[in-house]
């Protein structure tokens, strides 16, 4: 049994560790709040299961998650609007966990122009 | 965990591919290599719980080792068959960030662990060797590793 304990052991460093690939699904892990943010795209990394942008803002780096490659197609953006450097305003809803720079994005404004990732929820 | 160099290059390249590529912006494929994967886990824990119940000495009665390996082997090698290829092609859509996940490295250690405990169960002629004790434990081994796997491979996807 002690393999076991120590497997196990194993198993919660591992966890505690941190993965850079968390999917979020649903909107439950955010708060409900209409929230917004502006800042200038650092890194992009599109696909499935969905987008994750590196989002530079006065109030630090933020993580920003966009629609999986159809969602941001069918709201118009392309990857070539969503580079390193361009300007973008956020809505969308931030994580629930008061201290996490982490936000969903449910429409973002490139300049002045909305594209908008879920036109059947308020933004 | 940060990657040594030439394994990043190689892994970048691979995340680059034509094919690699398209299945990550594939609104179909991928979530189909997705469920594949599943399929894959669902037939292997599925076919080896109850070989590694009958390890440990439930319903000895019904039936030998010997006999219920021989339908159950194929079951869960055929669901690791599958659920392997789909596994690597789900990691090389984003391979770097995989590797470099504890979880992930976690979750191979694991899957290296319950293969070789399988491997070494193999060795055995159960015609001549009753399943007890250390295939017992065996048994045991094998289902909390497999449970293990896959525990890391879920919360891989939920934990940052």
């Amino acid at each position: 049994m002690r393999q076991f304990q120590v497997l196990a052991a194993g198993l919660l460093l591992g966890a505690a560790g941190a993965a850079p690939v968390a999917a979020h699904h649903g909107w439950a892990w955010a708060t409900a709040e209409e929230f917004e943010l502006s800042g200038t795209v650092k890194s992009v990394r599109h696909g499935n299961p969905h987008g994750v942008m590196q989002l530079s803002t006065p109030s630090g780096e933020w993580t920003v998650e966009i629609g999986q490659p159809w969602r941001n197609a069918q709201a118009g953006l392309t990857e070539q609007m969503l580079r390193p450097g361009t300007r973008l305003l956020i809505h969308g809803h931030r994580s629930a966990r008061a201290n996490e720079r982490l936000m969903k994005a449910e429409r973002i404004v490139i300049a002045g122009k909305s594209y908008d990732l879920y036109p059947d929820r308020p933004s | 965990m940060s990657l040594a160099p030439s394994i990043d290059t190689f892994l970048a390249t691979i995340e680059a591919a034509a094919p690699i590529a398209a299945l990550r912006d594939s609104w179909i494929a991928y979530p189909l290599v997705n469920a594949a994967h599943i399929v894959g886990i669902a037939l292997l824990f599925g076919a080896i719980v109850p070989l590694d119940l009958r390890l440990i000495g439930w319903r000895r009665e019904t039936e030998s080792v010997d006999r219920l390996s021989r339908m159950l082997l194929p079951v869960a090698i055929g669901g690791l068959l599958i659920a392997i290829p789909a596994g690597l092609l789900l990691f090389a859509t984003d391979a770097r960030a995989y590797a470099a996940a504890p979880l992930f490295q976690a979750k191979m250690v694991l899957i290296a662990l319950a293969v070789g405990n399988a491997l070494a169960l193999r060795r055995i002629d159960w015609r001549t060797t009753p399943a007890r004790g250390r295939t017992a434990f065996a048994g045991m081994a094998s289902m909390c590793l497999w449970l293990s796997v896959i525990v890391c491979g879920r919360l891989l996807g939920y934990i940052e």
